[in-house]
């Protein structure tokens, strides 16, 4: 068996409307290997984000399994789920999802504060991500005062400096225009190539080219 | 995470919400002024009052007695010339009933009779009749008015120290007793050229103990100067300056007394005014004997002040005091007021008011903290998907309870700072208002404490609800 970061079967979600059940995931069965690079391409609404959920350990699944980096997440409780996110899991967001409040480094250095690093340590440790995404002049602004692409970047930042097992991105360049996009998801070539494990989730064809592999998601059932 | 992180996030929040923070805080900044100024104007009220009963022992019962309009002239009118210039008849005439009254073997007529024996085995011959006239009197008067009891203090009684000697050997749980009268005379003396009108206060030499009486210079007058009747005097603060120009000058100088010499034996430190007895700033203290020797005769009415032990037992000891000064004088009624329960009253009003005052501040405080809990639920609608961030990169409900809750806190705090700073600022402007404030460090102390209990307590459930946010849901929200 090769090293699987990701191992799902027959993972089902559904949610409650009304008196009606959604089934948005049915059955499930997905594995990504430690340092590959996945697109996970469908249409709108075929349950793209709820699988990133449930890959992200934020949402909970009906049945099936699921096991990440060897451990099983569907029988782990919230508050452990927290750390996993923590340690093993660095997302990026459409939207970005910075906090408005703080400044690019705090943004940045959060989920080392998070696991109980102190401010000092946590920033010398993303120094070095910090300046490979060519963040380092930028480190005082606040989100608002950067450009979209400046913004993903940061997020990515945030995701790599606490050095995850998986990297997760939902639409990373959705929000972006071409320019950025490209430039984000040459980015992730490069963080694919130094060993990087991601899952990047999109609707675009054109941007699910730039993975090594793609698996489509279509009304809630993966074909490979 | 750690603490210090989060305080610090917290910190950082706040500087970037500098406005609303101080509007969020605007009900602790009023309620932790207000406890702090509730607090002066207790401590100040109960200040005043100590102040003004500063004079006064708590278990101080002052017994005093009243001679009721027209009666002067009905048996007393006669016998009243015929004391003038005698020593002290009072002493003789108040004893000799009050034997009966102790509930010894003697009975009333037993009593009168031991007592003009009594009296006029003693220095002064008068003395006895003083009492006999006046009982008689009494007993007369109550059967000419029908004997109905409604008439009394018609006689002329003037207690004496024989009385306070018959109270603390009858009257049990006493520790000290005096005897004072006061009377105007005319003084001259040191800066003063026309002669001016000054309370002269007979005494005992324990009165400066009793009333809490302090001396700049010299001594209080001595029992060798009352038994000899010696023309000495301590003035209070103010006469010596009104009198002389100073304490110092006024020590061992003379000042007359109705064209008698007195020597100034000592110079009381300033006492400031008082609520009951006599304001000893403006008096001149003067023997007990001397006084009725030299200035007033019997014609006085002296008040016994005597101390009870416990002052939780003073008013059985009024009790008491009453039933035998009744025996000695049936027909009177003698007026006791006991200066603890004064105290207590002006107390009382005071915790009252104080009471009333901290009832006003719990209530601003709640306001206060109602808002604080508005603005934060506000906050964590506002900050759902920061929240559903902080918890999708690892963020522990630890943390975001705690981040909200000191968020809370630290904004009440602030605002019980600013308030308590403001209740300084605002306190001579009260102050000014006449209203005694004492300012004090428990006070801020405490409008502190609760400022952070309200933010606690406030914050503790916006706080809460952020941090079971569920993730997900949390980061989907717009
Ligand atoms: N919390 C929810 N409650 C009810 N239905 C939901 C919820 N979240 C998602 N759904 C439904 O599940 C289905 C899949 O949603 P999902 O967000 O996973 O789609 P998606 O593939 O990410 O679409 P898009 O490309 O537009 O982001 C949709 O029909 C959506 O309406
Ligand atoms: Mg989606």
């Amino acid at each position: 068996m090769t090293d699987q970061i990701i191992s799902m079967h027959n993972v089902c979600k559904s949610y409650k409307m009304g008196t009606e059940k959604l089934n948005v995931l049915k059955g499930i069965d997905f594995s990504v290997d430690r340092g590959e690079f996945t697109a996970i391409l469908g249409p709108s609404g075929s349950g793209k984000s709820t699988l990133m959920n449930i890959i992200g350990c934020m949402d909970t699944l009906d049945s099936g399994s699921y096991s990440l980096n060897g451990i099983q997440i569907d029988e782990t409780k919230e508050r452990d789920l927290v750390k996993i996110r923590n340690h093993e899991i660095g997302f990026i967001f459409q939207n970005y999802h910075l906090i408005p409040t703080y400044n690019v480094m705090q943004n940045i250095i959060m989920p080392l504060l998070m696991r109980g690093e102190d401010r000092k340590t946590a920033e010398r440790d993303c120094r070095e991500v910090v300046d490979m995404l060519g963040l380092s002049d930028r480190l005082k602004h606040k989100p608002s005062e950067l450009s979209g692409g400046q913004r993903q970047r940061v997020a990515i930042a945030r995701a790599l400096c606490s050095k995850p097992s998986l990297l997760l991105a939902d639409e990373p360049t959705g929000a972006l225009d071409q320019q950025s996009g490209t430039e984000v998801l040459r980015l992730f070539t490069k963080l694919h190539e130094m060993g990087n494990t991601i899952v990047m989730i999109t609707h675009d064809m054109n941007v699910a080219k730039w993975a090594e592999r793609t698996v489509n998601i279509v009304d809630g059932q993966m074909y490979q | 995470m750690r603490f210090s992180e989060i305080l610090n996030l917290v910190r950082i929040n706040l500087i970037q919400n500098k406005f609303k923070v101080l509007l969020t805080s605007i009900g602790i900044i009023v309620g932790a002024a207000t406890i702090v100024c509730v607090i002066a104007i207790g401590k100040g009220g109960q200040a005043d009052v100590a102040d003004q009963f500063r004079n006064l022992n708590a278990g101080a019962l002052d017994i005093s007695y009243e001679q009721s309009e027209g009666s002067s002239g009905f048996s007393f009118g006669g016998s009243l010339p015929s004391f003038s210039g005698g020593s002290m008849p009072s002493f003789d005439g108040g004893s000799v009933p009050s034997f009966g009254g102790s509930g010894s073997s003697f009975s009333a007529t037993a009593s009168k009779e031991s007592g003009s024996s009594d009296g006029s085995s003693r220095r002064s011959s008068r003395s006895g009749g003083s009492g006999m006239p006046s009982f008689d009197g009494g007993f007369d008067l109550g059967s000419m008015f029908g004997g109905s009891g409604e008439v009394k203090n018609r006689e002329k009684i003037t207690l004496s120290t024989e009385d306070m000697e018959d109270i603390t050997a009858s009257v049990p749980g006493l520790s000290e007793a005096t005897i004072t009268y006061t009377t105007k005379q005319n003084i001259y003396g040191g800066n003063i050229e026309e002669t001016e009108s000054y309370t002269i206060a007979g005494t005992l030499s324990d009165y400066a103990g009793l009333s809490n009486l302090s001396l700049l210079f010299g001594d209080y007058l001595s029992d060798t100067d009352n038994e000899n009747k010696t023309k000495v005097c301590v003035l209070g603060y103010s006469a010596a300056k009104n009198i002389f120009g100073s304490a110092e000058e006024a020590y061992d100088s003379i000042v007359y007394i109705d064209d008698r010499p007195y020597t100034v034996g000592g110079v009381l430190a300033e006492q400031g005014s008082v609520e009951a007895g006599i304001s000893a700033d403006e008096a001149i203290f003067i023997p007990y004997a001397t006084g009725i020797k030299y200035l007033t005769g019997s014609d006085i009415s002296p008040t016994i002040t005597v101390i009870a032990e416990d002052v939780d037992n003073i008013g059985a000891v009024a009790e008491n005091v009453r039933s035998v000064l009744a025996a000695s004088y049936p027909n009177a009624e003698f007026t006791i007021s006991d200066a603890g329960s004064k105290m207590e009253a002006a107390n009382k009003s005071n915790r009252t008011l104080t009471l009333m005052l901290i009832a006003m501040a719990s209530i601003v405080f709640i306001i206060g903290g109602i808002g604080i809990m508005n603005v934060l639920f506000v906050s964590v609608k506002e900050r759902t998907q920061e929240i559903g961030i902080l918890k999708a990169i690892g963020g522990s409900r630890r943390d975001i309870l705690l981040e909200f809750i000191l968020e809370a806190c630290s904004i009440s705090l602030i605002g019980g700072i600013i308030g308590v700073a403001m209740s300084f600022g605002v306190s001579p402007l009260i102050t000014s208002f006449s209203i005694r404030m004492e300012m004090s460090v428990t006070g801020a102390l405490l409008a502190l404490g609760f400022s952070l209990v309200t933010g606690t307590v406030f914050g503790f459930y916006p706080a809460w609800k952020a941090s079971r946010l569920v993730p997900v849901e949390a980061l989907a929200s717009e």
